[in-house]
């Protein structure tokens, strides 16, 4: 299965930046304390060897060349070594500070992500795409994690060696360090501008690189259509008009940001100029050496390298910011439907269901229920139809409280559904739906998932008389055959039936059957209810389907329509009454009949 | 025509044919044809820009040993233009370079994503059934960024670093060979030594890619069950599987980390230690008087120019490696060929009239074919296919699934060209119009067909290549039956298919693809199981829509329901690739075989329906 997180990878098209968010990162950051410390340790040393090494080669220069003293050339250079030796130390503490602060946060976010998914409610899945879900836990995460790791790390260094570097220079000379407290914040100020236009074209560039991934997209996705309309021509047109601005808008984007570095250098060059200038003038009073000059030089060649990083830390930090908002935004969801204070761990829900003057709307403009009522006693089956959207689904999906309805109330043996907790409440429930989803993992594995203590002979007997265990026999592995992602390896028909063995292992008190053995063929259905007869008697259930035989079994047939109940009754006063359901089922009997006994479609139906 | 075409590129610039070679060198080559001189003069460029930072070494000496030392203060202003001056020509040379290296890496890019859009499109049916959509995407999007920083960044950093030190070395020769080749050691050995550590560091961040990866799909399902985890309560088991998963990737992200911690400070130790070895070099030959002051300062200024960058080489190959692996993937789709469209012995008549012939056809699916469209269950294999259908006749072809009824239909806008046997149009075999042409009068009506996130009235007019006035238009759309549905939608005929959450159904779908169909204005029709509704409200619609459409064109009608045939002009019966029965309605009623069961059947569905209502009104009441 191919992740389609691409296609979310939104971007900030806006150069705004959010406060709330960054200051948020930034106390998340802190949690990370001792590393943190290590970080700051390392930076440190490591930006006052670099400076010390700069200041040994002015003595060195000084002196050992000048003075002629070899001896003394070869002291300061063990002195170097040294520091060399301990800025290698400072190397690997920040590295691996930064570098654990980065897989933490990453390791903790996705945590966070996962923990909150499985609280938040069915509700929240229906309106978010999965790519946008997917997207905040891989790159979003990965994006933050390098901003608090290396982007605050550099951003930092940078401002370290700026401080230190200067420091460096006053030691040298004071009056010459004056000259540098000048120039610098005019180097670092028209990088960050400089930076911050560029990044205006990079947005650009961005936006419209994601036209382009889409058009590519729909043209993969229509390249037959287009084919038998002949309209490759005319396609090729557009998508050529859109790569040119694209190449106009990368091109100019991409020769700004060739010019930032030119510019930064050009900048340190006139500092440089002023460095001989007024150097040169002190070397002639004595208060400067050959060395110190030499030094200053390097000081400032030193200084672009934290330049440029602090600019692409920047423009990392936008785009990252932007990314923790939106992890935020998922960590902060509420789920809809929570356990109330003082719900009950309820061991049972035997006993009659009442819905009572239900209101439910998945959308406030769009109602599927208006002022449904419904009692459904004890180990009673009944079977809901009606037209798609009509709200058959959402029956079962509020009796299992994955929604929470806006008006009215739902009892299970007189106790309201918010009176106790979603976890008694679903584990008491089995329910098999139409597409049902499997995990990647063997057969055994998923059906386990019904209950986690079952015996190997209780899971046995369970996929026997939801008629899976034939089929798993058949399979060269058995129950350790893999069923692949999501299933993908086992026919529709073949994952209704271990879905089916799945919901029956669970030991429901009641049980729901959404469309459940719509893939299956006939001789396994009747098998399937044979062996059920005895579940069904004693659970109550509901069971939506559109083949007839589980219908006309079924103790009360409710046809739902129009946000309410229709027609109720059993299938012979349904009938008799020549409504909906009359309809229904003699299109139904056609198509049931003709699917059964066409020789187009019985002699090779493809037994699923 | 390729008006659209702007500045420098041209058609003949746009073809990319020639990059398919066997070696990869090769093909690179050719890759930036056109392109080459404005990359080399880049490259130079940068050489040159590079050169005059080296010289930075020559002012220092100057500076010291001319003016400093002896005291020519005078010269000191001068020392400072020299400076600047260098720097300014540095400065500028590098830009104009990096403009050029962009510029490059721009045009080749445009040029591959047009080229390669258009390969596409142009690659056969056959290519498009063995190939994932999504792969294909991830292919020209993710990869071809990726080829877009191999020139723009990658290449570009490889030309930065090597010139950059070979320009400080260079530079240090001038000054004394001895220390410019004592000076150098480090480097062979600093370049070995980060290649074996990058090498290494691709496989274990693989470990960590493969772990990422696994975490996706791990949680890709965990939201994709997001109903199952909730129906059986077992958020906590899910949390523990994530818990497990989650760790052994945060291990390896720290495995990935331990190795930069080894590495850089390594790096940074052998530099030292050439550092070490060379100052003090330089500084004995200085107090030997070998070399002036002025050429030791400048000497320790190259030093660190010409080693520094050398140990970023490591990491520019592995990310050049990483973009070779792309640039393959690319090219394996450019290394398909394309199917011509203009290629063919005649031009289409005018007034074509539509009478075609199937002689003996056969078909056979190319190799490695999968996921057939409409095919789901067998491969459609054709055997001796043969009937006339004349000018504005209706044929129907009924048959079960994978009988080879859409294989058989495919093989007419030649989507796949027949193995044995020829097919006529107009009394000319198939192969002799150019493909273009011949797809131009076929128009094909699926049962859920493709439409485009543009405006309800583009897609409307996709398959025609005229102005069309609004009036046209809405013709269509009423003749299609869709007229009154779309004005409904927020934006009319403007409304964009799929945005601000309009959604079609599969009929108004199929209406759309019909009045498409209309202003297409084929000669020959094709309705692949266009007839079966997808729900019965919109059935009458739909029906009304393509009667319409049928009017004065040779239609085949595909179907497997026999209301929707019997008033054809003649029906074909077929079963496993083979024609097993033809003929009209009542001719096919009147003899045994495969049609009249299925008419009998259907006919006796009716009747056991009556039957068993009637049962059921009789029994008592329960």
């Amino acid at each position: 299965m191919a992740l389609d997180s691409n296609q979310y990878e939104e971007e900030e098209y806006s150069a705004t930046l959010s406060g709330a968010a960054l200051l948020r990162l930034l106390r998340l950051t802190l949690n990370y304390r001792g590393y943190l410390a290590g970080y700051v340790v390392g930076v440190i040393g490591m930006v006052l060897a670099e400076g010390t090494h700069i200041y040994l080669g002015k003595r060195i220069l000084d002196e050992g060349v000048l003075a002629g003293d070899l001896g003394e050339v070869k002291y300061l250079l063990w002195l170097w070594a040294g520091v060399a030796v301990a800025l290698a130390g400072c190397v690997a503490l920040f590295i691996f500070c930064a570098g654990s602060v980065g897989q933490a946060m990453n390791y903790d976010l996705r945590k966070t992500m996962f923990g909150r998914l499985q609280e938040l409610s069915l509700a929240y899945y229906d309106r978010t795409p999965v790519g946008w879900i997917m997207a905040r836990a891989t790159s979003d995460s990965r994006r933050v994690s390098e901003l608090v790791s290396f982007g605050f790390l550099d951003m930092f260094w940078g401002m370290m060696s700026i401080l230190v570097f200067l420091g460096f220079m006053a030691a040298i000379s004071w009056q010459l360090a004056l000259v540098m407290l000048a120039v610098v914040p005019v180097m670092v100020g028209s990088a960050l501008l400089f930076q911050r236009h560029i990044l205006g074209h990079w947005r650009d560039v961005r936006r419209l690189n994601s036209r382009i991934t889409g058009n590519y997209a729909e043209s993969i996705h229509g390249v037959r259509v287009t084919k038998s309309l002949g309209r490759e021509d005319s396609n090729l047109a557009e998508f050529a008009e859109l790569a040119t601005g694209m190449y106009r808008s990368s091109f100019r984007a991409a020769w700004l940001s060739a010019a930032f570095l030119p510019v930064v250098q050009v900048l340190a060059a006139v500092a440089v100029a002023l460095i001989i200038q007024v150097g040169g003038l002190q070397f002639r009073t004595g208060v400067i050496t050959l060395g110190g000059i030499q030094a200053f030089i390097q000081y400032i060649f030193w200084m672009l390298f934290p330049i440029q990083e602090m600019a692409r830390v920047y423009a990392q930090l936008q785009q990252a910011v932007a990314s923790a908002e939106r992890i935020f935004s998922l960590i902060d969801s509420l789920p809809e439907v929570q356990d109330q204070p003082g719900a009950m761990e309820e061991h049972s829900l035997r006993g009659a269901i009442e819905f009572d003057a239900v209101d439910f709307a998945y959308e406030p403009d769009n109602p599927i229920l208006q002022g449904f009522n419904l009692r459904v006693e004890e180990g009673e089956t009944i079977a809901l139809v009606g037209p798609t959207g009509a709200g058959k689904s959402t029956v079962v999906n509020l009796l299992c409280r994955f929604y929470e309805p806006q008006r009215g109330s739902i009892r299970i043996n007189g106790q309201d559904l918010r009176g106790m907790t979603l976890h008694a409440l679903h584990s008491r429930i089995g329910m098999v739906l139409q597409s049902p989803y499997l995990f990647s993992g063997s057969v055994m594995d998923n059906l386990r998932y019904g209950r986690l203590d079952a015996t190997d002979a209780e899971v046995w007997y369970a996929a026997e008389l939801a008629g899976a265990a034939d089929f798993i026999d058949a399979f060269e592995d058995g129950y350790a055959t893999d069923v692949g992602e999501g299933g993908s390896l086992l026919s529709a028909g073949q994952k209704q039936l271990i879905s089916l063995a799945r919901a029956i292992l669970a030991r429901p008190d009641i049980f729901i059957m959404d469309e459940a053995t719509s893939s299956v063929d006939t001789m396994t259905e009747a098998r399937i209810q044979q062996g059920m007869e005895q579940l069904l008697e004693t659970t109550t259930s509901f069971v939506i389907a559109h083949r007839l035989s589980t219908i006309r079994n079924a103790d009360r047939i409710l046809v739902i329509k129009d946000g309410g109940i229709a027609e109720m009754g059993s299938h012979q006063e349904l009938i008799r009454a020549g409504g909906y359901y009359h309809d229904l089922y003699r299109r139904q009997f056609r198509d049931e009949k003709s699917r059964t006994a066409d020789p187009f479609f019985g002699s090779r139906l493809v037994h699923a | 025509m390729m008006a659209f075409l702007t500045g420098a590129l041209r058609r003949q610039d746009l073809d990319l044919h020639v990059v398919r070679a066997r070696r990869r060198v090769r093909s690179c080559w050719r890759f930036v044809h056109g392109y080459r001189s404005l990359y080399l003069a880049a490259v130079l460029l940068l050489a040159l820009a590079a050169l005059a930072r080296s010289s930075f070494a020559w002012v220092i000496r100057t500076f010291t040993d001319d003016v400093l030392l002896p005291g020519n203060y005078d010269r000191i202003p001068l020392m400072g233009l020299y400076f600047l001056s260098l720097a300014a020509a540095a400065g500028l040379l590098t830009f104009l370079g990096g403009r050029l290296a962009a510029q490059t890496a721009e045009g080749v890019t445009r040029r591959l994503r047009v080229f390669l859009y258009d390969h596409l499109q142009h690659l056969p049916f056959a290519y498009h059934d063995r190939m994932q959509t999504g792969d294909l995407i991830q292919r020209s999007s993710s990869d071809v960024e990726e080829i877009r920083r191999l020139f723009a960044e990658h290449l570009v950093g490889l030309g930065r670093i090597v010139s950059i030190s070979g320009m400080a070395f260079f530079a240090m020769w001038q000054l004394s060979p001895r220390l410019a080749l004592v000076s150098a050691i480090v480097i062979p050995i600093s370049v070995s030594v980060s290649f074996g550590f990058w090498s290494y560091l691709a496989r274990i961040y693989d470990l960590f890619q493969d772990q990422e990866a696994r975490l996706s799909s791990l949680l890709q399902e965990n939201i994709y069950g997001a109903r199952v985890v909730r129906a059986f309560a077992r958020e906590q088991y899910e949390i523990a599987k994530f818990e497990r998963e989650n760790a052994i990737l945060l291990n390896r992200g720290r495995n990935v980390v331990r190795f930069h911690n080894v590495f850089w400070p390594s790096m940074d130790l052998i530099l030292a230690s050439q550092m070490v070895g060379s100052t003090l070099f330089g500084a004995w030959m200085a107090i030997d008087g070998q070399i002036s002051t002025g050429t030791y300062v400048a000497f320790t200024g190259l030093l660190g120019m010409m080693v520094g960058p050398v140990r970023h080489l490591g990491r520019i190959f592995a990310f050049i490696t990483q973009s070779l692996v792309s640039y393959d993937r690319v090219l394996a789709i450019i290394n398909e060929d394309r199917e011509p469209l203009d290629t063919g012995l005649v031009d289409m008549p005018q007034e074509l009239a539509g009478d075609i012939r199937f002689e003996d056809v056969s078909f056979v699916y190319p190799e490695g074919t999968q996921d057939l469209p409409g095919e789901s269950t067998l491969p459609g294999v054709l055997h001796g296919i043969s009937f006339h259908a004349e000018p504005g006749q209706v044929l129907a072809i009924l048959g079960p699934t994978g009988s080879g009824k859409t294989s058989m239909m495919n093989l007419l806008p030649r989507f796949y060209t027949y193995t044995g046997g020829r097919i006529l149009l107009d009394g000319r075999e198939l192969t002799e119009y150019p493909r273009r042409q011949l797809r131009r009068n076929i128009g094909v009506v699926q049962q859920e067909p493709f439409l485009f996130s543009r405006s309800i009235r583009e897609n409307i007019t996709y398959g025609t290549f005229r102005k069309v006035s609004e009036v046209e238009i809405v013709a269509a759309a009423e003749a299609a039956n869709i007229h009154e549905s779309i004005l409904a939608m927020p934006r009319g005929y403007d409304t964009v298919v799929g945005e601000q959450g309009v959604t079609l159904s599969g009929g108004q779908r199929q209406r759309v693809a019909i009045a498409r169909t209309i202003l297409k204005d084929p000669r020959i029709l094709i309705l692949d199981d266009a007839t079966s509704a997808v729900d019965t409200s919109t059935e009458k619609a739909i029906r009304e829509a393509l009667r319409n459409l049928m009017r004065n064109r040779t239609t085949f009608v595909i179907a497997h329901r026999i209301s929707s045939i019997a008033s054809a002009d003649r029906i074909l019966v077929l079963d496993q690739g083979r024609i097993v029965q033809t003929g009209t309605h009542e001719e096919l009623v009147a003899q045994a075989g495969t049609y009249r069961d299925v008419f009998r059947l259907q006919t006796s569905i009716e009747a056991e329906l009556q039957a068993d209502i009637q049962s059921t009104l009789e029994a008592h009441p329960a």
